[in-house]
C-alpha cells in the first residue's frame, strides 16, 4: 500500500469530565495502521485501550471533556465528520468486534437479521440478495449449517457460534479497518483458539487492517505484526511482535512481561508434593443440580436433573498445590463448592482419618480446616461490613477470639496479605479489585486452615495484579504449609505453580498427572487440545 | 411453549375462578338480610317470606345452593336479577361489552401516547423535554380518577366550550362519531394514570437498554438512529412494560367503576354499583366473577405475548 496508512492516530489526547474533575484517559497517542497489517494494542484495565477504540469509532460517552489531535481514516479526519457521515462510515469502512458475543447480539432478533441489516444498509442490497449474501458469509466464517443459523436466536447457539456471527457481520461490507476489542476473552480456551484461527484466515484472505485490542500479551504477540503497549493512556512502547518478549525497552513493558504466566518458569519447588501424606481426598464425588418436580418424581423421570460433576476422584497431599483446569461448565467450581458444603454431593470425602459422605458430616473442625476463596471479591465480601468485621468473622466463629485480641489478629492478617492495618476500618468498595481479593485471602487464612480452595481467584484481575496475588499465596504457603486446590482455566498459570493437575471436561475428570508429564505426554485428547489451544509466550 | 404448560396454566385460571366463586358466594351469604327479605321489603309477613324462600330454595343447605348456583353459572345462566326480574346475563353481558370497549380504547390511547413519551424522555434524558414529561407523569400518577375526571370535565365539558358531552353513551353501531364523542372523556380519564405509569416504565427500561452492548454494537454497525432505537432497543424495552400493563389491568378494573359512575356510562362497573346498592345478589356475584375472570385472562395473555416477543422465555 503506497497510499500511506489506512488509519492514523496523530497525537490524540482525550479527557473525560467527571464529578471529581477532568480525567485524562489518553495522552498524545500516535499510531499508524498500514493496509493489511495487524497491530496489537495491549494494556491492563483502565489503561485507555477501550477509550481509544471508542474514539476511533466516534462512539464516545457524552461526558467527553476535551479532545486533542486527529484520528484519520485514509485522509479523512473522523472528528470533523457529521454524525450522519460517521454513521455511513461505521460498519462499511470501519467495523468493530466486541468482547462478549452473548451481550453484543440482540436477544430479540434472529442471527440472520443481524447480518442482513448491515448489507441492506451499506451495500444497498435488497432483502433477498442480502439473505443470500448472509448465508454465504456465515458459511465463510465456518458455521456448519449457515441456512439454519439464519433463523436462530442468539440464545439458541453457542458462544463460539455467536462470535462467528458477529465476525461475519463485521466482515460483511469488506471494511478497510476492523477493531477487535478482546474478541476471545469471554470464550473458553479451545473456542477462543478456533476464533483466533478464523481471525487469522479472514485477515489474510481479505487483507483488512486490524487493530487487535487485548490484555493478553502472549496472545497478541502470536497474531499481530506489531505490538503497542498502552499504560495510563500513553503508548509506552511499539515493537515488532517477535521483539516484544525478547527485547522489551520500556520499564512498564518489562514488568508486564514478567507478570505474564509462563509454564517454563516454575514458581514452586517440586519436591514438596511427594513427601506429604494425603490430607484431603474425594472418591466418586457426584453433584446433581435441580430438584425434580413432583410430576417428574411420580413418573420416575430423574433424568431432568443436571449433573454438575460425575464420579470425581482426587487426592491432595499436605502442602501440595493441586491444579484443576477445565472450561466453564466442566464442573470445577461445582466440586469446589461441594468440598466446603455449599453443594450437596454423593460419594466420599476423606479428611485425615475421617470419611464424610454428606454435608451433615462436616463438623466445625473440617470447616475450619478447609477454606475457600471465590472468584469475585465484589460478591463474596459483604458491602455493608468493614474489612475488619469481615476478617474477624471466622475468628469468632471458630473461637479464635479467645486466644488473642481480635483487633490484633486482624491487624496481623492484614499485614500478612500486605495491606495497611488501617484498612480494617474501610469498606470493600473503597478498595481496588486486587486489594479486595487480598481481604478475601486474609479471611480464608484467619481460621488457620490446612487447605485453601482457590476458585478462579485471579481471573477477574489484571496480569500484574494476578502475579502479585500468586506471589502472596506462595509466600503464605511457605509460612503455613497450606495445601491449595487451585482452580483455573488458565493453563499457563497453573503449570507455573501446581505440582499436579486434574483436567476436567463436562463434569468428568479426564486426566490427573504431574505438571511435567502432562506437558510432555498428555494422555487424553481433550488435554492435548487444551495444551494446543493456549498461546505460550514466545521469545 | 409446551401444551402441558397451556393445560397447566388454564387449569390454574379455572382453579382461581373457583376460589373466587366460593368467596363471592360466601360473602353474599354472610350479608344481613336474605334475598327474600330484599325482594319483599321490611314489612313482609312471615308467610310471604317463607313462600319466597321456598321458591328460591333459600332454606336448603348452603353447599347445595352453591352447587346449583355454580352449575347454572357454568351454563351461562347467572340467575335472575332481584331488582329488575330480568336474567342477570342480559344485564351484565352488554354492560361488559361496553366496558371492554372503554378499557380497550384506554389501553390503545395509552400505547399511542405512553410509548413515544417514554422513548422521547429516555433519548432526551435530563433535558427539559424529559423533565416536563417526568413532571406530567408524577402529577398523572398521583391524581385519583375522581379528581382527574373533575378536571377533565371542567376543562373539556364546561358550558362555555362544550367540546364534549359530560355524560351518557351512544352505541358506535348507531352513530360512530357521536359514540366516540361520548366515549372520549371516560377513556381519557381512565388512561391518564396508565399513560403516566407506563411512560415512566418505558423511559427507565429504554435508558437501560440504550446502554446495553447490543445497542452499542448496532450503532457501531452504522445502522440509522431510527433503526437502532425502534428495531434494536424498543422491543427489549417494551418486554417488562407488558407485565406492568397486565398488572395495571387490575387497577384499570377498579378505575372503570369510578369513571363509569361519574360519566354515567352504562358499563359493568355501574351495573355492579347499582347491584350493590340494591343488594341484587345474583348480579353482584356475576359482576365479581366477570371481573376476576377478566383479570386472570389478561395476565395469561400477557404471559403469552411476553413469550412471543422474547424467544428466551420457554414456559414448561
Amino acid at each position: 500500500m503506497s497510499a500511506g496508512p489506512v488509519l492514523t492516530v496523530d497525537t490524540y489526547s482525550l479527557a473525560y469530565g467527571t464529578s471529581a474533575g477532568a480525567f485524562q484517559a489518553l495522552r498524545d497517542v500516535s499510531l499508524a495502521l498500514q493496509g493489511g497489517e495487524v497491530l496489537g494494542l495491549v494494556g491492563e484495565s483502565g489503561s485507555g485501550k477501550t477509550s481509544l477504540a471508542h474514539a476511533i469509532m466516534r462512539g464516545l460517552p457524552p461526558n467527553v471533556g476535551r479532545e486533542d489531535g486527529r484520528i484519520l481514516l485514509g485522509r479523512e479526519d473522523l472528528a470533523s465528520l457529521s454524525q450522519a457521515r460517521m454513521t455511513n462510515i461505521r460498519g462499511r469502512r470501519l467495523g468493530m468486534v466486541f468482547q462478549d458475543p452473548s451481550t453484543s447480539l440482540n436477544p430479540t432478533m434472529t442471527l440472520g437479521t443481524q447480518i442482513i441489516e448491515v448489507l441492506t444498509r451499506h451495500r444497498g442490497l435488497d432483502r433477498q440478495a442480502a439473505q443470500r449474501e448472509s448465508v454465504a458469509m456465515l458459511e465463510r466464517v465456518g458455521l456448519k449449517t449457515p441456512a439454519a443459523m439464519m433463523h436462530r436466536y442468539p440464545h439458541e447457539v453457542s458462544g463460539g457460534e455467536k462470535q462467528r456471527v458477529v465476525i461475519a457481520a463485521a466482515f460483511a461490507c469488506q471494511p478497510e479497518v476492523l477493531l477487535f476489542d478482546e474478541p476471545t476473552t469471554a470464550l473458553d480456551v479451545i473456542t477462543a483458539r478456533q476464533i483466533l484461527d478464523l481471525f487469522r484466515d479472514l485477515q489474510s484472505e481479505t487483507g483488512v487492517a486490524s487493530l487487535y485490542i487485548s490484555h493478553d500479551l502472549a496472545l497478541v504477540s502470536t497474531i499481530a505484526d506489531r505490538v503497542a503497549v498502552i499504560h495510563q493512556g500513553r503508548i509506552v512502547e511499539q515493537d515488532p511482535a517477535e521483539r516484544i518478549f525478547s527485547a522489551p525497552q520500556d520499564a512498564y513493558t518489562k514488568r508486564l512481561i514478567s507478570a505474564v504466566p509462563r509454564p517454563d518458569r516454575r514458581l514452586v519447588d517440586d519436591e514438596a508434593s511427594s513427601t506429604g501424606s494425603t490430607l484431603l481426598s474425594g472418591q466418586d464425588l457426584t453433584v446433581r443440580y435441580g430438584r425434580p418436580s413432583l410430576l417428574d418424581f411420580l413418573n420416575k423421570d430423574r433424568a431432568k436433573r443436571v449433573t454438575g460433576a460425575q464420579s470425581v476422584s482426587f487426592d491432595l497431599a499436605q502442602g501440595e498445590i493441586l491444579g484443576i483446569v477445565g472450561e466453564s461448565g466442566s464442573g470445577k467450581s461445582t466440586i469446589a463448592k461441594a468440598l466446603v458444603g455449599l453443594n450437596p454431593f454423593t460419594g466420599t470425602i476423606g479428611f485425615g482419618s475421617s470419611k464424610l459422605t454428606g454435608r451433615r458430616d462436616m463438623d466445625a473442625a473440617y470447616r475450619r480446616a478447609v477454606q475457600i476463596i471465590f472468584q469475585h471479591p465484589d460478591s463474596s465480601l459483604n458491602p455493608r461490613q468493614t474489612v475488619g468485621t469481615i476478617i474477624a468473622r471466622p475468628l469468632r466463629r471458630y473461637g479464635l477470639d479467645r486466644e488473642a485480641p481480635v483487633a490484633e489478629t486482624v491487624a496481623g492478617l492484614l499485614r500478612d496479605v500486605q495491606l495497611p492495618e488501617d484498612y480494617a476500618r474501610r469498606y470493600p468498595h473503597q478498595l481496588s479489585g486486587g486489594e479486595k481479593q487480598r481481604v478475601a485471602i486474609a479471611r480464608a487464612f484467619a481460621s488457620k486452615p490446612q487447605i485453601v480452595i482457590c476458585d478462579e481467584i485471579t481471573s477477574s484481575l489484571d496480569v500484574s495484579v494476578q502475579a502479585s496475588i500468586i506471589q502472596l499465596l506462595l509466600a503464605l504457603r511457605a509460612r503455613h504449609g497450606t495445601a491449595y486446590l487451585f482452580i483455573t482455566h488458565d493453563l499457563n498459570l497453573v503449570r507455573q505453580i501446581a505440582h499436579r493437575i486434574v483436567v476436567m471436561y463436562r463434569g468428568d475428570v479426564v486426566e490427573t498427572a504431574t505438571v511435567a508429564s502432562l506437558a510432555r505426554q498428555p494422555e487424553h485428547a481433550y488435554t492435548k487440545a487444551l495444551l494446543d489451544a493456549v498461546p505460550v509466550p514466545v521469545g | 411453549m409446551s401444551l402441558s404448560y397451556l393445560v397447566k396454566r388454564i387449569g390454574f385460571i379455572l382453579f382461581t375462578l373457583l376460589a373466587v366463586s366460593v368467596i363471592v358466594f360466601g360473602i353474599t351469604q354472610v350479608l344481613p338480610g336474605d334475598a327474600a327479605q330484599m325482594m319483599l321489603g321490611e314489612n313482609a309477613t312471615d308467610d310471604a317470606l317463607a313462600a319466597v324462600r321456598d321458591r328460591l330454595g333459600l332454606d336448603r343447605p348452603i353447599w347445595l345452593q352453591y352447587w346449583d348456583w355454580l352449575s347454572a353459572t357454568l351454563g351461562g345462566d347467572f340467575g335472575t336479577s332481584l331488582r329488575t326480574g330480568l336474567p342477570v346475563s342480559e344485564m351484565m353481558l352488554p354492560a361488559l361489552q361496553r366496558s371492554l370497549l372503554l378499557a380497550l380504547l384506554a389501553i390503545l390511547l395509552m400505547l399511542v401516547l405512553a410509548v413515544p413519551m417514554g422513548i422521547i424522555a429516555a433519548l432526551r434524558r435530563g433535558k427539559p423535554t424529559d423533565v416536563v414529561i417526568g413532571l406530567g407523569s408524577y402529577v398523572g400518577v398521583s391524581m385519583p380518577e375522581f379528581v382527574t375526571a373533575t378536571v377533565v370535565l371542567l376543562l373539556l365539558a364546561n358550558p362555555v366550550l362544550g367540546l364534549f358531552p359530560a355524560t351518557g353513551y351512544v352505541p358506535l353501531t348507531e352513530d360512530f362519531w357521536e359514540g366516540l364523542h361520548h366515549l372520549a372523556l371516560p377513556v381519557l380519564t381512565v388512561s391518564v394514570i396508565l399513560i403516566a405509569h407506563v411512560s415512566r416504565m418505558v423511559r427507565s427500561e429504554m435508558i437501560d437498554v440504550l446502554h446495553t452492548d447490543y445497542v452499542r454494537a448496532a450503532r457501531m454497525k452504522g445502522l440509522t438512529r431510527r433503526r437502532v432505537i425502534l428495531r434494536h432497543a424498543l422491543p427489549n424495552a417494551l418486554l417488562p412494560a407488558i407485565t406492568i400493563v397486565a398488572l395495571d389491568v387490575g387497577y384499570l378494573l377498579g378505575g372503570i367503576i369510578v369513571v363509569e359512575e361519574i360519566f354515567a356510562f352504562p358499563g359493568i362497573g355501574r351495573q355492579l354499583i347499582v347491584a350493590i346498592q340494591n343488594r341484587d345478589l345474583p348480579a353482584i356475584q356475576a359482576g365479581a366473577l366477570i371481573m376476576a375472570a377478566t383479570y386472570a385472562i389478561v395476565n395469561f395473555l400477557a404471559d403469552l405475548a411476553y413469550a412471543a416477543l422474547d424467544r428466551r422465555i420457554q414456559y414448561a
